[in-house]
């Protein structure tokens, strides 16, 4: 500790030069080190070096108390000065050294996937449906559903099948045991089609009607990779006054709109089904060569996606509406062709198989 | 169906810059699909006729010889050739390098190249008919007899193309775009067709002068609702020979094959005007033509070889005593055309559709006549056939006579007229037509069009007889009729006038994807899809009882005869084959289930057995307490998620495949609605579900009450914080958790269950349960001591009531 030993004045001058020496090169030491310290706990050292309970700067100050009154004054005021600058240096270091710093030390490996939450998903028929009703509910369009049970009068007589139709057949329909001999109202069966919930959909509530009824339908087939035995149609019904088949459109696009995710070219051509009249094949424009023709569309340009049709007036009969006065339009569509051409599924089967190892890549 | 473009073009002048793409846009746009168009020319480009110069054996090879072929060029050509019927002079089919053929009549097409044979350069080579793809048309009798064209005057070099009359474009239709129209299955149809597209005349067919018929022929029809009219032609003066050339082409062209003059006349007709014939030897036929159905047990050898035994439910073709022919799809072995016939009985009939689809079905015979016949062909088309057969019969046999003829037509058919009022047309197809407009586009297609006397607006419309067998009999079929015609490609889109009445709101709907979604979102399930018809092995696993179950007449398979009643089956047998390559999982489905029992959803007459909607869930993993607890811990979670009335749990039910301890009954509004159960170890074990645990949830969605509107109550914030304070007592093993929650439910602002143990720690006789609690206060926060005394109050009731003592306590 330096301590004046004598009053006299030039022994005073220059211990006051001393002094002050003493101080400014504390300080450039002082933030000099400040100005290299890499890390807050070098910082950290340098603080309690100067600054702490016994840090040079510290005793400096400490020992003023013992300096005549007017020392006191300039070197206190020389001291202080000196604590302020390094105490803003510390600090503006420390600040950088956190804005610099990671909160990890040593490596990091960003590479490691992940934790990826533990999730389910639904059936990719089930999410196709929904897109399908998502977009139809902000149309107006109800959802229906029709149990999968029915009868040979809504899967067939009201939707005008001839009474000799090969559907009807037990090669072709799943008849219930006990009933398959019976006829209309008392054979029934697992739905072979939707169509019959749109005369039941009808009955119920009448006209206009704006409605789809997704659902899955039975028909007994040998099953390969583009058969299967049980599988999903989607189906939309429209039923107003003075409705032209050239509306129909709205359906058709509605649809392929929201499974291809951008405008898809449409054309209905002739087509011929019972239950509605005039019928129609409905093609959409490929989209891999655009309608030149290529493999996938076997060089016709076009696909064709979905049956439709204006309702057979004996539909609206059945349905207790009168043809004259109701019109309307039908699609049906295959969900699981859709989800097939949406995915590149290439086995119908694999719908049906619980295979957790197939489900579990629709997330 | 396949159609030559050159044989319709005998019936209608198309234009004659009409491309095949454009013909095959406009008749899959308003007609019938065609599927695909092929020149027959292509195939055989670079092949030629030649005339073997001479011949050689060749030196290296016994089987081969070494040819000098004229192909038409300057000097002849050398090829080496394994056939064994070649001859000098013989004209024969040469393959040039660069053409395609296949190997044998086998395999893809390859090309042929120059190629050293043992030696000896060869230029292209000698074709066998196989391997050019012209086998029916000219049958060798093996592949190494080579196609012998010495009668075709064609000189050496000339296309083979050209030579065999095969440049002719083939349309294939897709048969399921034609079946409600039987008049498009002969060529003279489709002809009709173009000339109404093309607005171009149709050229009538000849017809036959029956008048100076000696007599008729006797002919019974017994089933006249099977059989409505039945022609029996008689001709004499008949020789068995080949087909001419032209003939055997054009069956050939589209598919047929060429068999005899007699038989190929029946098919010409049939595949000109698609009304299928038949020929009987006269002389074997007794007396008189009956049809009639087949008796129970009678027996008839086919045409094809193929031995049928008859039933009542097939019509049948007989003489005075026995069958000859299966009505309307094949003949007889015995007694249609032979080699020895020169008298025939030429059947043009209309037999019932379904009658003949049935029979065909029945007896697995698929035939161009069948076909044809349960498409259902007007009666009136006997006669158009009858003048085709006609001509071609005194054609190419000049000394044939029609010696008898009967027309046996017990019912007349008549054919709709329909009233169509204009303004009908005009609204629905979105435009404005006159009259004029719209008999132009009937009338080509055979339409009549007049006014109505009564009424202008209104258009009488007669159906012409081809189109009048169930195609078209509503003014709608009609209204298609005339815009197809107009082609649905000049109909633009009309935007439709929607009126909105209300926002759409369907609880049950809405309350079924919030389960899916929530099950596979948030509670990390699986959603599945099984087939409704059960395999009998997880039916017995599920102990669900066979006789409460619907059946399928026709099932799968004998072993999936059975519908579901519950979901549990398709849960187990999907847990059993994922287990092959998972050892834990997480799946759900939500679908119908069905039993006996009656609902009318449409009306009283229609009878429909019980139909629900059902949840099944599975848990599968090692450990089943916790299995079980997050089966559980998601029903718990879900009326919250999915804003259904809360549901409870009580032990009322267990279901037979749930494990004799662990199960809950699920319960809505005091109503047990289903079950959360571990799979019992006799379920396991009979659907092969080892080394693991399963937790399965079966649920009855229709049961579930959705909440009208969502519910979820604010409750204020705490002023104060809350101290959390943990404990784990041990208690007696049959303590349940249900029993500590009762007693400090009460006393502290919230509780939660961490965990229970048993095992070295703790005496045989009991468990330690761990629970934490909440307390505080509303007015100050709690000093230590109040905190320990509060604690201390717990605990005080819990071992007064429960025996409980502390294992430790922490804050």
């Amino acid at each position: 500790m330096i301590r004046p030993m004598s009053y006299d004045w030039g022994v005073f001058v220059l211990w006051r030069w001393v002094m002050k020496d003493k101080l400014l090169t504390m300080q450039n030491e002082c933030i000099e080190s400040v100005t290299q310290a890499g890390s807050e706990q070098a910082l950290e050292e340098i603080r309690l070096k100067f600054l702490g309970k016994r840090g040079e700067l510290t005793s400096i100050l400490k020992a003023l108390g013992s300096l005549p009154p007017e020392e006191r004054k300039e070197t206190g005021m020389l001291a202080n000065s000196i604590k302020s600058k390094i105490t803003t240096a510390i600090e503006a270091r420390e600040q950088t050294l956190i804005a610099e710093k990671s909160v990890i030390e040593g490596e990091f490996d960003l590479t490691v996937p992940g934790l990826i939450p533990e999730s389910g998903s639904l059936h990719p028929i089930t999410q196709m449906c929904y897109d399908l009703n998502d977009a139809f509910h902000s149309m107006g369009f109800e959802v229906f559903a029709e149990d999968e049970i029915t009868s040979e009068l809504y899967g067939f007589d009201h939707l005008n099948f001839p009474p000799a139709h090969p559907a009807r057949e037990s090669m072709d329909t799943y008849w219930l045991e006990g009933s398959e001999n019976e006829t209309g109202a008392k054979r029934l069966c697992l739905r072979p089609h939707l169509t019959g919930a749109s005369v039941r959909y009808l009955k119920k509530h009448g006209a206009p009607a704006r409605f789809v009824y997704p659902g899955r339908v039975y028909r007994n087939e040998n099953t390969d990779a583009r058969h299967e035995r049980a599988f999903f149609q989607y189906e939309a019904l429209i039923v107003d006054r003075n409705f032209s088949f050239a509306s129909g459109k709205l359906l058709v696009k509605t649809i392929l709109d929201k499974v291809f995710g951008r405008d898809v070219d449409v054309r209905m051509r002739a087509g011929f089904f019972p239950f509605v009249e005039p019928g129609f094949e409905i093609d959409m424009k490929c989209l891999v060569c655009g309608g030149k023709g290529c493999r996938v569309c076997k060089h016709v340009g076009w696909i064709e996606v979905m049956p439709g049709g204006t309702p057979h007036p004996n539909v609206l009969k059945a349905a207790g509406l009168d043809p004259l006065e109701w019109s309307g339009f039908y699609i049906n569509v295959g969900l699981d062709r859709l989800v097939m051409m949406r995915t590149g599924v290439d086995d119908v089967r694999m719908f049906h198989s619980a295979d957790l190892r197939f489900l579990s890549q629709f997330k | 169906m396949k159609f030559s473009y050159n044989w319709i073009r005998e019936y209608v002048e198309l234009p004659a810059n009409l491309s095949m793409k454009q013909l095959s846009y406009d008749l899959t746009m308003r007609t019938v699909e065609v599927e695909n168009t092929e020149n027959l020319a292509d195939a055989l480009d670079q092949i030629v006729i030649g005339r073997i110069d001479s011949l050689e054996s060749h030196p290296q090879a016994d089987r081969l010889t070494v040819c000098k072929v004229d192909v038409g060029l300057p000097e002849t050509v050398v090829i080496v050739c394994g056939g064994i019927n070649l001859a000098v002079d013989m004209k024969v089919a040469v393959a040039l390098p660069g053409s395609m053929v296949r190997w044998h009549g086998e395999g893809d097409p390859v090309q042929v190249k120059k190629t050293v044979l043992r030696g000896i350069e060869s230029y292209g080579m000698i074709c066998a008919s196989s391997e050019i793809g012209l086998h029916d048309l000219f049958p060798g009798s093996d592949d190494r007899e080579i196609m012998d064209l010495t009668s075709f005057e064609s000189p050496s070099g000339t296309a083979l193309a050209e030579v065999l009359l095969l440049d002719d474009q083939i349309l294939e239709i897709d048969n399921k775009s034609m079946t409600n129209r039987p008049d498009l299955w002969g060529h003279y149809g489709l002809a009709r067709e173009l000339s109404a597209i093309y607005n171009k005349q149709l050229k009538p067919l000849p017809t036959a002068v029956v008048a100076h018929t000696p007599s008729g022929f006797p002919v019974e029809i017994d089933e006249t609702d099977r059989c409505n009219r039945y022609i029996a032609a008689v001709y004499s003066g008949l020789k068995y020979e080949p087909s001419p050339y032209w003939l055997q082409l054009k069956l050939w062209k589209v598919g047929l094959r060429p068999i005899n003059n007699l038989v190929d006349i029946t098919n010409y007709v049939m595949l000109v005007t698609g009304q299928p014939t038949h020929g009987f030897d006269k002389g074997h036929v007794d007396e008189r033509i009956v049809v009639r159905n087949a008796r129970s047990g009678e027996k008839l050898e086919m045409l094809d070889g193929s031995k049928l035994e008859l039933s009542e439910d097939d019509l049948v073709i007989c003489d005075a005593n026995k069958p000859m022919a299966l009505a309307g799809i094949m003949g007889g072995k015995a007694d249609s055309i032979l080699p020895e016939t020169s008298e025939m009985i030429l059947e043009l009939a209309k037999f019932d559709p379904t009658t003949t689809r049935r029979s065909a079905q029945r007896h697995g015979m698929r035939t161009e006549a069948g076909v044809r016949n349960e498409k259902g062909v007007d009666a009136e088309r006997m006669d158009q056939a009858f003048g085709v057969a006609d001509q071609l019969i005194r054609e190419l046999i000049p000394g044939a006579k029609l010696t008898a003829y009967e027309d046996c037509r017990p019912i007349h058919v008549t054919y709709p007229e329909i009233k169509v009022p204009l303004s009908f047309l005009n609204v629905r197809l979105g435009r404005e037509l006159d009259f004029n407009a719209v008999a132009a586009t009937l009338k080509p297609l055979g339409f009549g069009v007049a006014g109505n006397s009564e009424d202008e607006s209104v258009l009488n419309i007669r159906v012409p007889s081809w189109r009048g067998t169930g195609d078209i009999d509503l003014p709608d079929d009609i209204l298609e009729e005339v815009a197809r015609m107009i082609g649905y490609e000049n109909f633009d889109f009309i935007p439709p006038q929607i009126t909105l009445e209300r926002a759409i709101r369907q609880r049950r709907i809405e309350t079924e994807r919030a389960i899916k979604e929530y099950l596979a979102f948030r509670a990390g399930f699986q959603e599945i899809f099984t087939y409704p018809w059960i395999a009998d092995q997880y039916l017995k696993a599920a102990a669900i009882d066979p006789a409460k179950c619907l059946r399928l007449a026709t099932p799968p398979s004998p072993e999936t005869s059975h519908l579901r009643s519950s979901l549990v089956p398709g849960m187990l047998e999907a847990i059993a084959r994922n287990l092959r390559y998972y050892d834990s999982m997480k799946i759900y489905e939500l679908t119908q289930v069905y039993e006996p029992g009656i609902s009318n959803p449409s009306e009283e007459a229609e009878t429909l057995p019980l139909m629900r909607r059902k949840l099944a869930a599975a848990v599968v993993g090692k450990d089943p307490v916790k299995v079980f607890r997050e089966a559980k811990g998601v029903i718990e979670l879900m009326p919250r998620i999915v804003q259904t009335e809360a549901l409870n749990f009580i032990q009322k039910d267990k279901p037979d495949w749930a494990d004799q301890k662990v199960w809950l009954n699920i319960v809505s509004c005091d109503r047990v609605i289903g079950t959360i159960a571990l799979l019992s170890a006799q379920t396991m074990h009979s659907a092969d579900i080892r080394k693991t645990m399963a937790a399965v949830i079966e649920l009855d969605v229709e049961e579930l009450e959705p909440l009208p509107s969502r519910e979820n109550k604010y409750r204020p914030l705490p002023q104060l914080p809350l101290v959390e304070q943990d404990f784990s007592i041990l208690v007696d093993r049959n303590v349940k958790w249900r029993e500590i929650e009762d007693l400090i439910s009460g006393m502290v602002r919230s509780y939660a269950f961490i965990e229970e143990y048993t095992g070295k720690q703790v005496p045989n006789d009991k468990k330690s349960v761990m629970f934490r609690v909440w307390i505080g206060s509303d007015t100050k926060t709690l000093t230590a001591e109040e905190i320990d005394a509060e604690s201390q109050r717990i605990l005080k009731k819990i071992r007064k009531k429960l025996g409980g003592e502390i294992r430790q306590s922490n804050s």
